[in-house]
């Protein structure tokens, strides 16, 4: 197991590799961050935007080839991803990126999936009951709700809470409030800031999940060995929960590997909306600066997040299904 | 007498009660099914009654749509809730219908078991087999103790006989063949001493040689346990030899009932007889026509005036279409429950000797230009010289390695004459269907060659020779739903061949008329699409393509498989017919020996990818030589059922190896009953050289084998006496 883990490691390495190597020959070809210097207020000198850049290590009159061999050579010698157009360093604004944006998304994503599979079992089993109908019309509901809108309705139910109540009691942007008290009103202070965008995007998120368990486990209450375990005298629950249940379970183990990933690099919305400045938004925002380091690093995080997740998933896919256990 | 139609249900059901035999273990009474479809109210089961005695087999006959398989669901009470039922089911005298899902439990499982027809989708597949044993028993024995349990599952996977029990219980299914998988699956039928025993088609997804060794299963299991046991099946050989009685059904109805000699050798209802002349016999030479029952069952969505089978029945008259004829005693027959019944009103007129081929009018056995010609002096339209395909095993994800070959066809030599049927048989896995792919492949860079109709796949290489030989060669395949594009109307289907060649438009309609009535279709059905014919009609379209562009050889992939007894007798009297009329040669693969002894001249038995015995279908039928051919020809149940209980059978010992271990020597050592009783040293001549194909004397089948008189191994012969 350890051996065949270490195995798909190794292949995701390369590819995480051959997609940054590719990510960055695109970046540097297509971004000139000089163009934006132009705007400045003196105008600089082209002159002077050239020398800037030199310091920087984003020099302009290098080639592709020699700007990709020079970058490559800072990751791998000092783990340095190279600086902005603005001078900040890219390794210094990237680990607090990261940790908002875990922060941001965690719970979301564990409790997405639970509920999400949850409601898919609960519903399959109530197939075409006045349960079933409500739970599935709100996931198709949700899939054609676009997320700003979702999750501004959100911001306002929050809103109208607070007010009804008199007190703020929900923060609807921001990860927390400035000089706060360590200890326990910082932490009342974190799960006020925490519970509009988690609550957000957990209910507008297990629709996928929802929708594809349900299908998957409906294709299996009628299956041929679900109908052995009932010859064998287990009730008709007894026999979905026990028999079809984990098989169904096994395709969407299998798509957690490519939502998580979306939800973290694709989580700008959510990001910008409540005002988190996380790496979905770095990435977008990097791209708008012609900044050809930040969205090469954004990539590599990416490319990073879905190995993970698809190892998670093989890992998940190999736990519940023994025929890809490998001998 | 509980079909009475003058009394209410309420009077019929309580009579049910008061006459079913008091020693019955399952009582059936007026069980009526009905679904709610999209197209009305299908009503699938329309009264069914029966007795089931401790220990006695039940056998249920009849075609797919006859409510058999909808009967034991709902005895099983595994229908959908959807599903209306009526009438009474009594288990030792407790009424079983109306239970709920939870008072049902105590039953399934217990009391009633049920082993069902696709062995590979019936077992769950992220269990171990041994999980899944101990579950039925966990079920129904809170209190056993693990051991216990273990020791039990242990005990039955051995009943069943699956080698090395204890260490297979950790296997999962995956792991196991469809035979296996069957076996687990009556082991967890019988895992709590069941009463009652329903077997759903257990076998159909079978191998003939893993068919017998289930069966054989099932007859040990009966007699450990003790049980009733209802087989349901569509096989009248597969009962004949197991059942005491007999109920034949059709249209949800039960249409004769009686003991299994009543029905075989003394039919009474035209259905019977009919079925009964449908099915080829593997055991006889007599080359006649056989019985084919035209039309098809009536749609049960339907209300059913008359008897339901009168618009298939030669025997029909007026009188016939007034009233459904009730289950009635035959004359002559003990007025008792299991006495013999039929429901049809001219059941009088077929006592004694009714001669079913002229009942149904079926054909003359039709007699080829070719048939007075010696074999030698036709010509040959396919020849193959030494054809191998050898595909290679790998491994690794991203540098592939080669850790072995897979002879899937190794070495194979034979022609087909002018106007003869040669068939290849044989387990799936031997090769077949690779060897009419390397035909149709036609390529100069296989190994070995492929001659068809004098033009060799090594000269061949420009397109114009390829079209010219595809011309000559045209291919049916075993699915006529899947073969046939849904969106294409039977004119589109069949111009396209014809297209194909630059016909000119006139002449295609004219042979697309000539091609309907050839093969027996209405000439104005050529506007409809595939889904509006019936399977058999389907096929026939599929053969009228194959004919379209005039071929001389049709390759014939499993051509009546996928269709019922009595649709498959008429499509087979139609390939017949073809034959002989437009002397036409088919090479046939086909798993039903049956089938191939009624239709071929010549026959070649495959195994791993060789021929182990080859020549007249007759010689080879009727004297095997090779141990593999014996044991492939005695696997097939006989429709007779005093022969079926008295033959000595040759059961092969498991499944067919993979083709990576093929030993090096004779490659049916590991399984062959000869070579098991063989002593030490003449054993050692199978395992090092590998046996010719070579005939014995001139004029016989040649055959590959040592010792094609050595004893056959005791393990390997059961006789149910």
């Amino acid at each position: 197991m350890l051996k065949y883990l270490l195995k798909r490691s190794g292949i995701y390495l390369i590819m995480i590799f051959l997609t940054t190597s590719a990510g960055y020959f695109l970046a540097v070809s297509s971004l000139k961050p000089a163009v934006l210097e132009q705007e400045k207020i003196p105008r600089p000198t082209p002159e002077q935007v050239a020398a800037s850049f030199r310091g920087l290590g984003l020099d302009p009159d290098k080639n592709a080839w020699e700007r990709y061999v020079e970058w490559l050579g800072g990751i791998v010698t000092r783990w340095d991803w190279g600086r902005s157009p603005n001078g900040a360093y890219v390794n210094a604004e990237f680990a607090d990126r990261v940790l908002v944006s875990t922060r941001l998304f965690i719970a979301s994503i564990i409790l997405t999936l639970i509920i999400g599979v949850a409601l898919g079992v609960y519903s399959a089993a109530r197939q075409y009951k006045f349960q079933d109908r409500v739970i599935t019309s709100y996931s198709y509901l949700v899939h054609i709700l676009p997320a700003p809108i979702a999750y501004f309705l959100v911001q306002l139910g929050a809103i109208s809470i607070n007010e009804t109540v008199g007190e703020r009691i929900f923060f609807v942007t921001g990860i927390s409030t400035p000089g706060i008290d360590p200890g326990w009103p910082a932490f009342v202070d974190l799960v006020a800031h925490y519970a509009v965008p988690t609550f957000a995007m957990t209910i507008f998120g297990w629709a996928g999940y929802q929708i594809a368990q349900r299908q998957y486990l409906l294709d299996n209450v009628n299956a041929d060995f679900v109908r052995t375990a009932r010859a064998k005298g287990l009730t008709r629950n007894q026999a979905i929960r026990k028999h079809a249940l984990r098989v169904s379970f096994i395709p969407v183990a299998q798509s957690i590997a490519f939502t998580i990933p979306a939800i973290f690099t694709g989580g700008f919305f959510a990001e910008a909306i409540f005002a988190w400045p996380g790496i979905g938004l770095w990435s977008i925002q990097s791209i708008g600066l012609q900044d050809v380091n930040v969205a090469t690093a954004t990539l590599a995080y990416g490319s990073v997040i879905f190995a993970i997740g698809a190892i998670l998933a093989d890992f998940a896919t190999t736990l519940v299904d023994p025929r890809v256990r490998v001998q | 007498m509980s079909t009475n139609i003058s009394q209410n249900p309420a009077e019929r059901l309580r009579d049910a009660g008061l006459y079913a035999p008091g020693e019955a273990v399952l009582s059936v009474r007026d069980l009526n099914v009905r679904f709610n479809s999209e197209n009305g109210v299908v009503h699938a089961v329309r009264g069914v009654d029966f007795d089931l005695m401790p220990g006695k087999t039940l056998g249920i006959v009849g075609e797919s749509g006859s409510g058999k398989s909808v009967t034991s669901m709902a005895i099983m009470g595994l229908l959908p809730e959807t599903a209306d039922i009526t009438g009474s089911v009594r288990y030792k005298g407790k009424e079983l219908l109306g239970l709920s899902d939870k008072a049902m439990c105590k039953h399934r499982g217990s009391d009633i078991a049920m082993v069902f027809q696709d062995p590979l989708s019936s077992l769950t597949p992220v269990y171990t087999v041994g999980t899944q044993i101990i579950e039925a028993l966990t079920v129904h024995n809170p209190n056993m103790g693990k051991q216990a349990k273990e020791a039990r599952a242990v005990e039955l996977l051995r009943m069943v006989g699956i080698p090395s029990p204890k260490d297979r219980l950790k296997a999962f299914p995956h792991e196991f063949s469809g035979g296996m998988r069957q076996r687990v699956m009556i082991a967890i039928a019988i895992a709590n001493d069941p009463r009652v025993l329903i077997a759903d088609e257990p076998t159909t997804a079978l191998d003939v040689t893993i068919q017998a060794q289930v069966l054989e299963v099932l007859h040990t299991a009966q007699e450990e346990t003790g049980a009733a046991v209802v087989m349901i099946t569509h096989d009248l050989g597969v009962v004949a030899g197991m059942a005491d009685d007999i109920m034949v059904m059709y249209a949800g109805k039960p249409v004769e009932t009686g003991t299994v000699e009543d029905i075989y050798y003394n039919p009474r209802m035209p259905y019977t007889l009919g079925l009964l002349g449908a099915v080829p016999r593997v055991d006889t030479a007599t080359k006649q026509s056989l019985v084919p029952i035209e039309g098809t069952p009536p749609n049960l969505a339907l209300p059913v005036n008359g008897c339901s089978f009168a618009a298939r029945c030669p025997m029909v008259s007026d009188a016939c279409l007034h009233g459904e004829p009730e289950l009635v005693s035959v004359p002559g027959s003990e007025a008792q429950t299991l006495g013999h019944k039929a429901a049809c009103i001219k059941s009088d007129e077929l006592s004694g000797n009714a001669d079913a081929h002229k009942i149904f009018h079926a054909p003359p056995k039709p007699v080829s230009k070719f048939d007075g010609v010696e074999r030698l002096e036709r010509e040959k339209v396919l020849e193959l010289k030494d054809v191998k395909k050898h595909f290679p095993l790998l491994k690794g994800a991203l540098i592939k390695r080669r850790i072995g070959t897979v002879k899937a066809v190794d070495g194979l030599s034979f022609d087909i004459r002018e106007g003869e049927c040669v068939s290849i048989v044989g387990e799936s896995g031997c090769g077949k269907t690779t060897t009419l792919l390397e035909i149709m492949e036609f390529h100069p860079d296989q190994v070995g060659e492929v001659v068809i109709g004098g033009v060799s796949n090594k000269v061949a290489t420009d397109h114009k020779t390829k079209m010219a030989m595809r011309k000559e060669m045209q291919m049916v395949f075993q699915d006529p739903t899947g073969a046939l594009d849904p969106r294409f109307t039977v004119y589109e289907v069949l111009a396209e061949p014809l297209e194909n060649l630059g016909m000119p438009k006139a002449a295609v309609k004219k042979r697309i008329m000539e091609l309907m009535k050839l093969v027996g279709l209405q000439p104005d059905h050529v506007n409809r699409f595939p889904n509006q014919f019936s399977g058999g009609q389907r096929q026939r379209i599929g053969i009228a393509r194959a004919l379209a562009v005039n071929p001389k050889l049709v390759v014939l992939d499993e051509p009546v498989s996928a269709l019922d007894v009595s649709v498959q007798a008429g499509v087979i009297n139609l390939l017949d017919k073809l034959r002989a009329e437009l002397g036409l040669s088919y090479l046939m693969v086909a798993h039903d020996l049956s089938v191939v002894r009624h239709i071929s001249d010549r026959v070649a038995v495959m195994y791993l990818g060789k021929i182990v015995e080859t020549g007249d279908v007759d010689d080879v039928f009727d004297n095997p030589r090779h141990p593999y051919t014996r044991a492939l020809l005695s696997a097939i149940p006989v429709p007779d059922p005093e022969l079926e209980r008295t033959r000595e059978r040759i059961i092969l010992q498991g499944d067919l190896p993979s083709p990576l271990d093929a030993p090096k020597g004779c490659n049916f050592a590991t399984r062959c009953p000869v070579f098991a009783a063989l002593p030490a040293a003449k054993q050692e001549k199978c395992l090092t050289l590998e046996p010719p194909l070579a005939p014995e004397k001139e004029g016989t089948q040649d055959f590959a084998c040592f010792f094609p008189d050595g004893e056959l191994d005791a393990d390997m012969l059961v006789v149910h006496a």
